[in-house]
């Protein structure tokens, strides 16, 4: 049983293995009804109307409007493209995969639906390399839906085409990025490119493109099911709808929960998440991953959790998904960690994110080896500056975002950890979370 | 193809800029004195990337810095390129590149002349923070055998790597790895080997990728930079010498769009370490190899020319356009002999020559650029005229062109091709009259390419002088066959760089790749059995190469004048060849190197290098360029021109010519459409005689336009090959690499082709034949041995073998027929 | 500086540039787009790669799925696999190794039988990643296996956790790392009761204490 607190919406009956079939999928859902009635009886426009009044926002990242970006294509007979964006990388976010492992044919019925939107004959879905066994569910369920008729060649009799390629990446992070996606489909190394021109006028194979994120899509069909009205009633004016939130981190139950937008995120760790570990407190959060700026436990807690009062603390909530670093972890450390990854996934394209997540990793390491000065944390703050804003596309100030963020808010930490570590002191920056040692921290507390 | 180009106004730091819609903010700020400094903006790489971002500014307006190497001008733009934002984004690029980049300037050979050592200079923070451990990779280790890269030194502009994709597209070049551990590199370390590979030193913004060529040579401060113009083959590219001591020290680009686009290919780069070659012939000799003074040389040779007054020939090949002029001098004025030529084969006739030449038929290089259709004919320029290859990859690749290829052989830009068709060896002329049969809309053979031509509004036809005479001739009617009515006037005048306009009529335009690298001059000088400078007519005709060789042979001809020309190397028939020159009682040669040719030269003169000569040459377009001297000439050599206006002199016939000024004036006052053309409109440019006032002289042909008539066709029915059990067709061609450029010149030396008996899959699999097995090749009584190479485009009947190739060269089995070969296996490939 | 890269007519402290004097070969030869003809491809990869290249409107989109190809077929994206995949996709090698360097999942270098990936990023790491990292590569020891640490897999809610070919496992105890070897060398199913696959959906599991 879900937690109250819980909105299913796009997890709906989603503990039921069946629903990963499409026979499952009519039959708990009602699926592909939505796709039926689009295909049948709805005009390119209807549908994007639709969309636009719903004011879903993209759950990849940037929140922009969905409707809105599928209504920049331009019109005519030039070949247009979808993108599912299923490259999931970003630390902390893991919600996509239980979306597509779970109810996959939700994710193709939305691809058809909104293909309709964008006038696009063609559309791929771009999934992770990791995502194997994901992967190989979408496979399954697009076959499927080919075999019944939703894809292919006049679906449905209605002289509509759509052909959807499930396309798995192999192992970069960047690739999420929607022009690196591009780049990566169309077989090259996974370079962001210039914008303008945007996807939207000249993406993948020059033609334009609509890239959305798994979750996005999987929002299509029951908007244009249910209409706009029907979607806003969830989430907050300007936050509609619900969103499947990933926690991890130092919370008991670590895991995907949907939420209707909004819900404060004290109810979203403490009731969800089951709240820290025994005997720990929450120290910060990054509210939207890994990229989003690290807020204390004091600034986050009584935030909704919503686009508009993430932004307006100053962070984001990105992808949604939320790590909670409890009183133990070093913060210096987790920025370190954090620079490391983004070091590690700069595709070295352009030179402050190419040379300034390796510069930053390096000047973090002596933070944490004890061989730097407080001056060195001016120095990885002007950085983190020279980064953000200049680069080719923010990977790079997802890196500087956080990191500036740490060094602002736990300068005392940083220098303390520096202290200690000339010491020869190692700071405690590990959890163990094994179920021996949870059990054992349990009883002790009880 | 946009051909209004609206202009706008901008402010750039307080100043009012105009320039071209769509123009990058960067280039319009130079034009406003502004400099942005860049890395990764080249435009000759095609659309920028904006990687390196060292070019961001302000924009009024956009709250981000914009990269101002892809940020297009808007009219109104306010931009800011020094406010305190600005600075300290450059500050940081500058700072970051250096993160990783080692300060071993004091031994580095980009020292002085480093873009990265001046921006950082410019516009770098002045200090340096980073005190952490840079990357590091071996240093420096091979990219080829010419070109060595030190990875430390990279930063990553992709310049190196986009030049391999993008302009030479052998996509040999890649990026490793990723983030920061990515590296230039090549599939499992092997050599970068291209033919235009050099140009990668060129680009490189630090010293990662330097030239062994001239690695420590030189240091900036002791060189001397002289532009000039390459004439090692007919693209004429423009070059610039780097000279140190009165040496050639290294070559690089002199960017002219007209002409080379900004490139050069690694012949041109790196064959002048050929120049000093102990080879080089350097002071006049006697047969057997004695030195003698010019004034000694000079009295032998015109006594011994004298005494055949009327009976002597000449043949002329590497020459500039005064030098030509000279030779017509000395044959006709002195010598009162019409025995003179310029082609290797025998050529089409003065008629055919002026109708081709008709100002409107005739394409200039950057048109290529703007076609829609572009017919590869005969040729492979990637082989001919290298430059030309990378220019139509060009066109395909930016501007859509599309691109037909109708050869003998494949070429390297079929992969490109939309249509190919092969003919046979020796069908050149049919096929040229059965695709004009098709553009008019016949059924044939040549239909598929008909289709890709007939509607086209903009074709250029890039042709090669090998199609022979008969099929050079047809191009006429093939011309013809096209709906040009109101096209050509679009053509005739100067052209703007907005490229032309172009009526619903089709416009076709012809660009020959001819066989010598002045080989279009020399014609215009005169050097022509069946015209006189200028193209005129003459009274009497004199004989061509062919007919040259015969009447030595035959006796009827008796002496021969060779400048810059290698028979025994160079032209079809050697055994024929070697017989004339014996047959020859007196033989002049004017030669760079020692060859086979020159040595039964009874008079030996040396020619100098077009490092160090000074003349002028023209394009195969028309363009008049100057090769000014640049290196000092080595040992004793003279001026080409002094020596010629000596010995014409000599033979008591005064041409005035007294240097190469009056050399020049002589050329111009002959060629009535060169009238108008003087040294200072030449400038270090070029200018095209058909957008000049004098273009009006040229002679109108005397008979009408597309008279085949006079024209000899080589290959008559019954040439034909007669299918031979187990024979093939022979087809050769010109290699690049075939030649001095290779044999001596040791940087070179490894590209030095031996010899490739080319044959298709099926024809290999019907002989039992593997790539990489020895063979004996025959054709009657001679023969050569080759190493298999089978290629999947070689159709079925025919094989190739490479001309000049030293001691197994094609021309030796060649007789001026289409002949056929045995193909015997004398060894397997080793497995 | 090694004698053959210093070149000194001017500098009589740098030796002379052999290349300059007798030139220098190269120690291979240049690899262009390969002939189907060279390059022994196996009729299953080759019939594998074109009908991956016909699911694209262009034919270069199949660069990856024909890399997971060739790393399919003989365990590693080997040079002479590289050069049958791009003589099938009329490509230059390079292009294929260029593109294959830049995935951390393609491998340009020989790797094991089989793959482990584990997790060291941000939630992982929180929870013990690092030491179940050590454990792995411990367990490992001697074996065919690469073991590598990785960044995030995408599933933070079952950290500390790892990818074994191309399947997860979390949460996983340092001591669980021997098992899932043992299980993997005798062929039996890894640690059935840790596969991702079994796990409940996060807001169903019986909430804990
Ligand atoms: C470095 C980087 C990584 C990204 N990774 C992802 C990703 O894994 N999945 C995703 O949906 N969007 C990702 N994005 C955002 C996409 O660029 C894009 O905004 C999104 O796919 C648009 O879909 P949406 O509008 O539905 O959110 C990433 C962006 C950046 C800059
Ligand atoms: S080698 Fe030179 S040209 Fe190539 S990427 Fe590095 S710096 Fe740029
Ligand atoms: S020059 Fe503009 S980004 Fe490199």
């Amino acid at each position: 049983m879900p937690h109250a607190l819980e909105t299913r919406v796009l997890l709906d009956k989603a503990e039921d293995p069946r629903l990963a079939t499409l026979q499952g999928y009519k039959d708990l859902v009602g699926g592909y009804a939505t796709l039926e009635k689009a295909y049948k009886s709805m005009e390119q426009d209807e549908v994007l109307k639709e969309l636009e009044d719903s004011g879903l926002r993209g759950r990849g990242g940037a929140g922009f409007s969905m409707g809105k970006k599928a209504s920049f294509l331009p019109r005519g007979d030039m070949n247009k493209y979808l993108c599912c964006n299923a490259d999931e990388s970003e630390p902390g976010a893991f919600k996509d995969r239980e979306l597509m492992q779970r109810n996959p044919h939700q994710l193709v019925e939305g691809i058809a639906i909104a293909a309709l939107a964008a006038d696009a004959g063609h559309a791929f879905i771009f999934i992770r390399g990791e995502y194997d066994s994901q992967a190989d569910t979408l496979d399954a369920a697009v076959a499927e839906a080919y075999e019944a008729g939703y894809l292919g060649k006049d679906i449905l009799g209605t002289h509509r085409d759509l052909e959807l390629v499930v396309h798995r990446g192999a192992g970069a992070y960047i690739c999420g990025e929607e022009t690196a996606l591009l780049d990566a489909l169309e077989g090259k190394r996974g370079n962001p490119r210039l914008k303008p021109p945007f996807p939207a006028v000249q993406g993948l194979y020059g033609g334009p493109t609509l890239i959305n994120n798994v979750e996005t899509l999987s929002n299509v069909p029951r908007i244009v099911a249910n209409g706009a009205e029907w979607f806003r009633q969830y989430g907050t004016e300007q936050s509609p709808g619900t969103k499947v939130v990933s926690i991890s981190g130092g919370v008991r139950r670590p895991g995907n929960y949907e939420i209707s937008l909004g819900l404060p995120t004290r109810d979203l760790i403490y009731e969800l998440a089951g709240g820290p570990l025994p005997g720990r407190t929450v120290k910060a959060i990054y509210p939207g991953g890994s990229s989003s700026p690290v807020l204390k436990a004091s600034e986050a807690m009584d935030l909704p959790y919503s686009f508009e009062a993430m932004a307006e603390a100053g962070s984001m909530l990105g992808s949604g998904s939320v790590i909670v670093a409890d009183d133990r972890v070093s913060i210096p450390h987790m920025a370190l960690r954090t620079a490391r990854f983004y070091h590690h996934e700069s595709c070295g394209k352009c030179t402050p994110c190419r040379e300034g997540t390796n510069w930053t990793v390096k000047m973090l390491e002596r933070v944490v080896r004890g061989e730097a000065t407080p001056m060195d944390l001016d120095i990885i703050s002007s950085v983190q500056e020279n980064i953000m804003g200049k680069c080719l596309c923010v990977l790079g100030d997802s890196m500087a975002m956080p990191v500036s963020a740490m060094v602002r808010k736990f300068r005392g930490e940083f220098e303390a950890v520096m202290a200690e570590a000339a010491e020869g002191i190692d700071p405690h920056t590990i959890i163990d979370a094994s179920p021996e040692a949870l059990e054992a921290a349990l009883e002790a507390t009880s | 193809m946009s051909s209004e180009k609206r202009e706008v106004t901008l402010t750039i730091d307080g100043r009012e800029v105009t320039a071209i819609e769509g123009e990058m903010l960067h280039d319009a700020a130079r034009k406003g004195d502004v400099e942005i400094p860049v890395f990764c903006y080249e435009p000759k790489l095609g659309a920028p990337v904006g990687a390196c971002r060292m070019c961001l500014v302000e924009v009024e307006g956009i709250p981000k810095l914009q990269t101002s190497c892809s940020t297009p001008v808007r009219d109104g733009m306010v931009v800011h390129t020094r406010t305190d934002q600005v600075k300290k984004a450059q500050n940081a690029v500058v700072e970051f590149l250096l993160v990783n980049h080692p300060l071993d300037c004091p031994v580095c050979d980009k020292g002085g002349e480093c873009p990265l050592q001046d921006v950082t200079q410019g516009w770098g923070p002045g200090k340096s923070r980073v005190i952490d451990e840079k990357r590091h990779f071996e240093k420096p280790i091979e990219l080829s055998p010419l070109v060595a890269i030190d990875r430390e030194r990279c930063i990553l502009c992709y310049r190196c790597v986009r030049f391999s994709q993008e302009v030479s597209e052998d996509a040999q070049l890649q990026l490793l790895d990723r983030g920061d551990r990515t590296y230039v590199g090549t599939f499992d370390d092997r050599p970068y080997v291209s033919p235009f590979h050099g140009n990668i030193t060129d680009l490189c913004p630090v010293g990662a990728l330097t030239n062994y060529t001239y690695r420590f040579r030189a240091r900036p401060w002791d060189i001397e930079q002289a532009g000039s113009v390459c004439t090692l083959c007919p693209s004429q590219c423009n070059v610039s010498f780097t000279v140190r001591d009165e040496k050639v020290k290294r070559v690089i680009v002199r960017d002219n769009p007209g002409v080379d686009d900004g490139w050069i290919c690694d012949r041109g780069r790196y064959g002048f370490e050929m120049f000093g070659a102990a080879e080089r012939v350097t002071e006049p000799r006697l047969k057997g190899g004695d030195k003698v003074s010019y004034e000694d040389a000079i009295a032998r040779a015109a006594k011994g020319l004298a005494a055949r007054d009327g009976k002597v020939a000449a043949l002329v090949g590497d020459a500039s356009n005064e030098e030509g002029f000279l030779v017509g001098e000395i044959v006709r004025g002195a010598l009162h002999s019409p025995h003179l030529d310029s082609r290797p084969a025998a050529g089409p006739g003065i008629d055919t020559i002026l109708g081709l030449a008709r100002p409107e038929l005739q394409a200039a290089v950057p048109d290529i650029d703007e076609a829609d259709v572009i017919l590869v004919l005969g040729t492979d320029p990637m082989q001919s005229s290298p430059i030309l290859d990378l220019r139509i990859r060009k066109a395909i690749r930016r501007n859509g062109a599309r691109l037909v290829v109708a050869t003998e052989r494949p070429t390297a830009l079929d992969g490109g091709a939309e249509a190919i068709a092969r003919f046979a060896p020796g069908q050149a002329a049919h096929f040229v009259g059965e695709l004009t049969a098709a553009i008019g809309g016949a059924e044939n053979v040549a239909t598929p390419l008909a289709e890709s031509l007939r509607d086209a509004s903009k074709v250029v036809v890039v042709w090669g002088e090998r199609l022979g005479p008969a099929a050079t001739a047809e191009l006429l009617n093939f011309v013809d066959a096209f709906d040009t009515k109101n096209a050509g006037t679009d053509v005739d005048g100067p052209k703007t760089q907005d490229g032309l306009e172009f009526s619903a009529h089709q416009h076709v335009g012809l660009l020959e790749v001819p066989e010598v690298a002045n080989a279009r001059g020399l014609r215009e000088a005169g050097v022509l059995p069946d015209a006189g400078p200028g193209l005129a007519a003459l009274a009497l005709n004199g004989h061509g190469t062919e007919e040259i060789r015969e009447a030595l042979i035959d006796g009827s001809l008796d002496g021969l004048i060779l400048v810059g020309v290698d028979p025994l190397r160079d032209f079809a028939d050697t055994a024929r060849w070697e017989e004339a020159l014996n047959a020859a009682s007196f033989i002049v040669a004017f030669s760079t190197f020692t060859t086979a040719t020159a040595a039964k030269a009874d008079v030996l003169f040396p020619l100098e290098t077009h490092a160090e000569k000074d003349g002028t040459v023209t394009h195969p377009d028309g363009r008049l360029q100057r090769v000014r001297p640049a290196a000092g000439r080595p040992g004793d050599i003279r001026p080409g021109w002094q020596t010629l206006s000596q010995l014409s002199l000599a033979l008591g016939h005064d041409t005035g010519i007294t240097s190469q000024p009056t050399a020049f004036a002589a050329l111009t006052a002959a060629v009535p459409f060169y009238a108008s053309i003087t040294d200072k409109s030449i400038g270090g440019r070029g200018i095209r005689w058909q957008e000049t006032e004098s273009a009006a002289n040229l002679p109108n042909s005397a008979t009408d336009a597309g008279a085949a008539s006079a024209d000899t066709q080589r290959v008559s029915a019954s040439d034909e090959a007669v299918p031979v059990a187990g024979a093939l067709a022979l087809g050769t061609y010109r290699d690049l690499w075939a030649g001095p450029i290779t044999e001596l010149n040791p940087p070179l030396k490894f590209l030095k082709p031996s010899q490739r008996l080319e044959l298709s899959p099926e024809d290999a699999a019907r002989l039992s034949l593997d790539s990489g097995d020895t063979v004996r090749v025959t054709q009657g009584d001679k023969s050569l041995e080759a190493t298999v190479a089978i290629r999947e485009r070689v159709p079925e009947g025919v094989c190739f073998l490479a001309e000049g190739i030293a001691g197994a060269n094609a021309n030796s089995l060649l007789n001026g027929h289409q002949v056929s070969v045995q193909i015997e296996k004398l060894s397997e490939v080793p497995a | 500086m090694s004698p053959v890269d210093g070149a000194g007519a001017s500098n009589p402290n740098l030796p002379v540039d052999r290349a300059v004097t007798v030139g220098r070969e190269p120690s291979s030869s240049p690899e262009q787009i390969p002939q189907l003809s060279e390059v022994d491809c196996p009729a299953e990869l080759k019939e594998r790669i074109e009908a991956l290249m016909a699911r694209y409107p262009d034919r270069k989109s199949a660069s990856i799925p024909a890399l997971w190809a060739v790393q399919e077929r003989y365990g590693w994206c080997t040079p002479e696999g590289i050069r049958q995949a791009a003589a099938v996709m009329r490509v230059t090698p390079a292009y294929l190794e260029s593109v294959a360097s830049f995935y951390d999942l393609l491998h340009t270098e020989r790797v094991g039988e089989h793959r482990i990936e584990v997790c060291t990023n941000i939630s992982c790491w929180m929870r013990g990643g690092d030491e179940l990292l050590d454990a792995f590569r411990a367990a490992a020891e001697g074996e065919d296996i690469f073991v590598t640490g990785f960044e995030c897999l995408g599933a933070c809610d079952i950290a500390p956790m790892a990818a074994i070919d191309q399947r997860y496992f979390g949460p996983l105890v340092p001591g669980e790392a021997k098992t899932a070897i043992d299980q993997l060398l005798s062929g039996d199913a890894v640690l059935p009761e840790k596969s991702l696959e079994k796990r409940p959906l996060a807001g169903d599991t019986e909430v804990q204490r």
